[in-house]
Parts: C-alpha cells; sequence; structure tokens
C-alpha cells in the first residue's frame, strides 16, 4: 500500500494544539512545572525535533528491536554461556542492574512530566514516545536481570537497589532527582536528554558493550546497546529546547548543563569507571575508562556545546585531571567497604594487571599503590579483618559519595581533603569545590541528609557497621566480597608489611560515655585516600584522639611507620596532652592526623 | 581520529552494519570516511557532515529498507542529526564558541 511520505503530514499532524479558552494558561502550564522563565511563549512555535518519527513507525522499530532483544536471550538461555562468564565480569552486570533498572523508570516519569508540561506540541508528541522507551527499558532490564535470579541472590538488588538507603543507591537517587524529578521540564530538558543521555549513558550503553561483547556477555552487550538505540532518539529533545533557551537565557543553559555534567561525571566514577579498568578481564578491555571518556564524552559531548554555542564547564580541568584518579579512588573505597555494596567488585591488581594501570594512568602505582600494597600484605598475612572497615568514609553533601574521591593520595593539585561550608550554624562536607558550588547555587532544593547525618542523627541503630549494613538492606547473602577470593593477591605472597591493629567497637556511640561527650570528626589521615567518621570523646587528650583517627587507617591502608602522631586544625600542629575540649576540635569540624616529622 | 569535526553513526552490531558502511561511504564522494570497529559498536565518521540516503542502502543490502529501521541499529551519533523518510544527515552546524581559546 502506497503511503503518503512522513514529510507531507507529520508536521501539521504533531503540531496539532488547542488555544485554551476554559482555564488559564498559567494554569495548564504553571512556571514551577514548564519552566517558563524569560521565554517568550510563542518562541516555542519553532520547537522541532531533528530526529522524526512517526508513531506507526515507532511502533514498528520497536517491535523489532524487542524481538532481536529477547530472541538472542532466548536461545543463549538455552546455552551455558552465563556459567562461563568471568566472576568480575559478573560483578559489572549485577552493579549495572541494581543501579541502572529502577533509574530508568524515574525516568518514565521524566518522560511523562515533558509529556504534560512542555510547551511545544512537537515537544509533548516526542516525550511520550521517550516514556515508552524509558518503560522498555525497566522492563527489560529487570526481566533480564530475573532470570539470572536462581543462580545468585545479588540479582535481586536488580529490583532492589533504589528502593534501598544503601550509599550509592542514595548518591543515584540524589543525582537523578535533581535530574529528572525536582526540576521545571525546561530544565529536564537540558539536564537529561541533552546533558546525560547524549553525554554519559553512551559511555555505560554503548562503550561498556564492547567490553561485554568481548568477555563473552553477549546478552547483555545486545541488551544494553539496544537500550541506547532509543536514547540515540528521544535524547534529540534536547536539542530543539537547549536552542530556545540559549536564545533567551544564555546563562541558564550553561548553569544546568554545567551542575549536571559534574554531578554526572562523579557518579560514572563509580558506576562505569571500575567496570572498565578492574572488573572486566585484563584481555577483554578494549580501552581504559579514560580513553572510553576521552571518546565520548570529552571530544563528542564538547563538540556538541560548542556547536550551540555553549561553553566548556568552569571546572573542565579539574574534570579532565579525575579522569586519571576518582574511579581508581572509588575502586579501592568500594572494594575496601565491600560489605556495603550488593556485587562483588574483584580487586584487579594482580601484577599484570598493575602494569596495564601503570601504562593507561603514568602516576598510578605512586598514588594508590602503597595502599593496595598494605592490603595485599594483610590478605597473605591472613589478617582479614585489617581489610574490612570499623567506620564509614564522610559523604558529600552534594554528591553523597565519599570524600577524598575526587582527588587522590599524593595528588598536589587535587588532593583528599573537604572542602567543608557552614551555612545556618550547620557544618556540610563537600567532596570538591564544584560539588560545594553547585550546593550553593542548588541549596534551597536540596534537603538529602548523608548516611553520615543520619547516623549522627540517631536514624541508625545500633551505631555499628553491622547497624549500618542492616539498615543499608544489605542481608548477610548478598553483601559484597572480593570476586575472585582475593586469589589477585596470592601472586605477591612473600611480602609482608606489619600490621598494628586498633579495635573499635561502635561507629558512633548511642549515648553519651560516662566520662566524656562524642565530638563525631571528619577525620583525615596523611596518605590515605578518603576521609571518614571518626568519634572522639571531649574529654580524650589530642594525642588519643590522634591513635583514634590512626586506628581507622594505619595497617589498613597507610602503612606503620615509627614515628609520633601530631594533629592539625586548620593548618596548626595541636599540643599533644590539652583534651579535645580545649583543642577547639567541634563536632562535625574538620581534623587532620599525620606523622610527627 | 583523523578529522577535525568528527560527525556519524555509531552502529552496533548487527548483520546489516557492513551494507549501511557502504552506502556511507557511497554516499560521500569526496569525504574521508573513518571506520572504528570497537566489536559491539563501530563508529563511522566524517568531517563535518555526513549523509546517507535509503536508495544507497537498499543498493548495498539487495532488498528493501525503511529509513525508521536505521533507529535500531544506531546506538548514537556525534553531531546533530536531521531525519527524512529518504536520507539522514549527520552535521555540525558549526557555530562559533564564545570561548576565547
Amino acid at each position: 500500500m502506497a503511503r503518503m511520505a512522513r514529510e507531507k503530514w507529520h508536521d501539521i499532524a504533531r503540531d496539532v494544539d488547542w488555544d485554551l479558552s476554559y482555564v488559564d494558561y498559567e494554569a495548564v502550564f504553571p512556571e514551577w512545572m514548564s519552566g517558563q522563565g524569560k521565554i517568550p511563549r510563542d518562541a516555542w512555535a519553532r520547537w522541532d525535533e531533528p530526529y522524526k518519527v512517526t508513531y506507526p513507525e515507532y511502533v514498528a522499530t520497536q517491535r523489532e528491536k524487542e524481538t532481536g532483544a529477547y530472541s538472542v536471550k532466548a536461545v543463549l538461555q538455552k546455552s551455558r554461556v552465563f556459567d562461563q562468564l568471568d566472576e568480575g565480569w559478573k560483578s559489572v552486570a549485577k552493579e549495572h542492574f541494581g543501579a541502572v533498572a529502577l533509574v530508568e523508570d524515574l525516568a518514565v516519569y521524566a518522560e511523562l512530566r515533558m509529556a504534560r508540561f512542555g510547551l511545544s506540541p512537537a515537544w509533548r508528541n516526542m516525550a511520550v514516545l521517550g516514556a515508552l522507551d524509558e518503560t522498555r527499558h525497566t522492563q527489560i532490564s529487570l526481566y533480564f536481570a530475573h532470570e539470572l535470579l536462581g543462580k545468585d541472590p545479588q540479582y535481586d538488588w536488580a529490583h532492589k537497589a533504589f528502593r534501598t538507603n544503601q550509599w550509592a543507591a542514595i548518591a543515584a537517587r540524589a543525582t537523578f532527582d535533581g535530574m529528572m524529578m525536582n526540576p521545571n521540564v525546561v530544565d529536564v530538558a537540558v539536564q537529561l536528554p541533552f546533558t546525560f543521555e547524549t553525554g554519559f549513558t553512551n559511555v555505560q550503553f554503548v562503550a561498556l558493550a564492547a567490553d561485554a561483547l568481548e568477555s563473552g556477555d553477549i546478552n547483555f552487550a545486545n541488551m544494553i546497546s539496544s537500550i541506547q538505540t532509543d536514547e540515540a532518539r528521544h535524547s534529540q529533545q534536547g536539542g530543539p529546547t537547549l536552542e530556545i533557551l540559549i536564545e533567551h537565557d544564555p546563562r541558564r543553559a550553561q548553569w544546568i548543563i554545567d551542575k549536571t555534567f559534574w554531578a554526572s561525571a562523579r557518579l560514572f566514577s563509580v558506576l562505569t569507571g571500575p567496570a572498565m579498568d578492574y572488573y572486566t578481564p585484563l584481555p577483554m578491555r578494549k580501552q581504559s575508562y579514560k580513553e572510553f571518556m576521552q571518546e565520548w564524552v570529552a571530544g563528542q559531548f564538547v563538540d556538541q556545546l560548542r556547536d550551540y554555542g555553549l561553553k566548556k564547564p568552569w571546572y573542565w580541568d579539574e574534570f579532565m585531571a579525575g579522569l586519571d584518579t576518582w574511579h581508581h579512588s572509588m575502586h579501592l573505597g568500594v572494594w575496601y567497604w565491600r560489605p556495603t555494596v550488593w556485587w562483588n567488585p574483584q580487586g584487579g591488581v594482580s601484577p599484570e594487571e598493575r602494569d596495564w594501570l601503570h601504562d593507561k594512568y603514568p602516576r598510578w602505582e605512586e598514588q594508590f599503590g602503597p595502599i593496595w600494597d598494605v592490603i595485599i600484605g594483610n590478605v597473605n598475612n591472613g589478617r582479614m579483618e585489617l581489610t574490612l572497615p570499623q567506620t564509614m568514609p564522610w559523604l558529600c553533601n552534594l554528591c553523597h559519595l565519599p570524600i577524598g574521591t575526587a582527588g587522590s593520595p599524593r595528588n598536589e593539585k587535587y588532593p583528599v581533603r573537604s572542602y567543608p561550608l557552614t551555612y545556618n550554624g550547620r557544618a556540610y562536607h563537600f567532596c570538591s569545590r564544584p560539588c560545594r558550588q553547585i550546593w550553593w547555587e542548588d541549596r534551597d532544593t536540596l534537603h538529602d541528609p548523608t548516611v553520615i547525618e543520619r547516623l549522627l542523627g540517631g536514624q541508625i541503630q545500633p551505631p555499628t557497621v553491622e547497624g549500618i549494613l542492616t539498615w543499608m538492606g544489605l542481608t548477610p547473602d548478598v553483601r559484597g566480597d572480593d570476586a575472585y577470593g582475593y586469589q589477585w593477591a596470592r601472586s605477591y605472597e612473600g611480602s609482608t608489611t606489619k600490621t598494628r591493629p586498633f579495635v573499635t567497637e561502635a561507629v558512633a556511640p548511642s549515648q553519651p560515655a560516662a566520662d566524656g561527650l562524642p565530638v563525631p570528626v571528619n577525620a583525615m589521615f596523611a596518605d590515605d585516600l578518603i576521609t571518614q567518621l571518626v568519634v572522639l570523646l571531649d574529654s580524650d587528650t589530642v594525642d588519643e584522639a590522634a591513635r583514634k583517627v590512626a586506628a581507622q587507617v594505619v595497617g589498613r591502608r597507610v602503612p606503620p611507620r615509627e614515628a609520633g602522631l601530631v594533629v592539625r586544625l586548620d593548618g596548626r600542629v595541636l599540643p599533644g596532652d590539652i583534651t579535645v575540649a580545649e583543642s577547639g576540635i567541634s563536632p562535625m569540624g574538620v581534623v587532620n592526623v599525620g606523622w610527627a616529622e | 581520529m583523523a578529522t577535525g569535526k568528527p560527525v556519524g553513526p555509531v552502529l552496533r552490531m548487527s548483520d546489516d552494519a557492513d551494507a549501511i558502511i557502504a552506502a556511507i561511504v557511497d554516499d560521500n564522494p569526496g569525504q574521508e570516511v573513518t571506520v572504528v570497529d570497537r566489536g559491539a559498536y563501530t563508529r563511522v565518521s566524517g568531517d563535518g557532515e555526513l549523509r546517507v540516503t535509503r536508495a544507497s542502502i537498499e543498493r548495498h543490502l539487495g532488498r528493501g529498507f525503511e529509513m525508521r529501521q536505521l533507529g535500531g541499529m544506531m546506538s548514537a551519533f556525534a553531531g546533530r542529526i536531521e531525519m527524512t523518510s529518504e536520507a539522514v544527515r549527520w552535521l555540525l552546524k558549526g557555530q562559533e564558541s564564545r570561548e576565547t581559546a
């Protein structure tokens, strides 16, 4: 049957709109949802999506995509392909399912908000297709993971993770709520389709597919690259919206791209970085995380920004420098705090893997090697308790990721430190200056307490590592452990590291101890990779406080030394014999501990 | 990448990817078309602008093809896109950044 060419009718059909007469325009498209701002109402008439698809075309294409993805799955289900996959690789898939499946569901609502409150009928039309896309992505991600549930209970977290208070889930919710649910739909279109879906999801869904296929996980590679074909289309809602916004309010356009890009980059350093550079088996790695990010984000996305007449974000050099460090810090942190995740992180630092890391990241050995050497010594000496946490990293009030992971040890420009801020009498801590600045600009809409704040507020009981894990929803059967039972460390056997264990039971005391009031501090120990919560007593001497901080680090991630400890507060060395109360150390404050030279 | 402003599709693994790439090469005479194969995806790039027509794709496939079907094969693309039922263009419009760099 001959059909009229799409070009002859589609633009007219999709631009059908009506003039409101029974209700006010503002009641139908309220500013807080529609986000008109400085844009005049008639500017929306020129909104025109470049990737044109009619509904019949949409249905036909989606049917073909679904048939393709599910028929591959049906064939592979009968094979033993899954059982032969590498354990490290399986963790990539587990992490992905938990971190992504219900974010796809959140994106359904983001698309529906644009379908309802978008100011052009063409845009609303395209957003309806976007909502159908994201429904497919939710379903396929849950369904593919569900089939694996019988093989491993960690796959249950495909459905569970996003509804728990697990720390990465909290970080993901904070970022994605800020991208999809809090803002008006003009901001959503620039944040989600333009910045996130054209900039970042390509790395997780297309680049990672290259590693997946090489690792033999045909099903996963097929699923994610199929999903991304939808993204390539509905992400095109961003461009036309951005063009109109730039014309009338370029500062707003630049700002929402800048903040979304930063938050996305922080999240990808824990989601995608470790998957590509540590969990994917060495011979299967197509490129390093940094190389993939350079290809897809630094190259392709920045070309796009320039094409729209926008600048690179103000923190660009810091972001680029972070491609060398953030995800290595994140991997080390995730591995050390492995019971707090729903996948089994592969250590990924055998001598051969270290050679590869050194080759791809010339300062890796200097910055991260010494910490891994302490861990390797403990594994090989049977001191496993020293490779497991007794407290929690201090978390950033914006990205909710550990403070220190936006820098690295032995890094002059971006060191491991907190960027604090006191506002309305409350102490906030940030992993970086950009996180602090974004929080400052958006502070009226950001009210998610971090896990540390919830712990100190008494919401997590008992306030022990076990209590925190239970509160996060991590039952013993799914808590992460090393993917390969620490085999990678055996190749170092013979090397020894002296250990000096200190044992503390509670992370935060549930009631004041008899001899002093608790003083929770954001503590940093020299050469460590993160800052963490340590609860001092105001009656402790500064020397005792130093030992409490050292107990969480020395012999665990930093090698012991025959040297005394010093505490620095705002750059000055505190005398060891005064009490914490006398010293000026305050609750929620930053304390630096290091070796006496 | 040899080009200054690389644009073009990123094709997922499929039986028809080679035919699409051959059609792109045909439809862009005088353009240097770069093809980077990473297994699960193949990045096809030209400088500033690249196009492909339904007629060329049909010629290389040896059967009928609807332009919408390209949507199922294209996981991403560099540049902006313009799509009709007869042809697709990937391009950068070349606005100069306000940045002085």
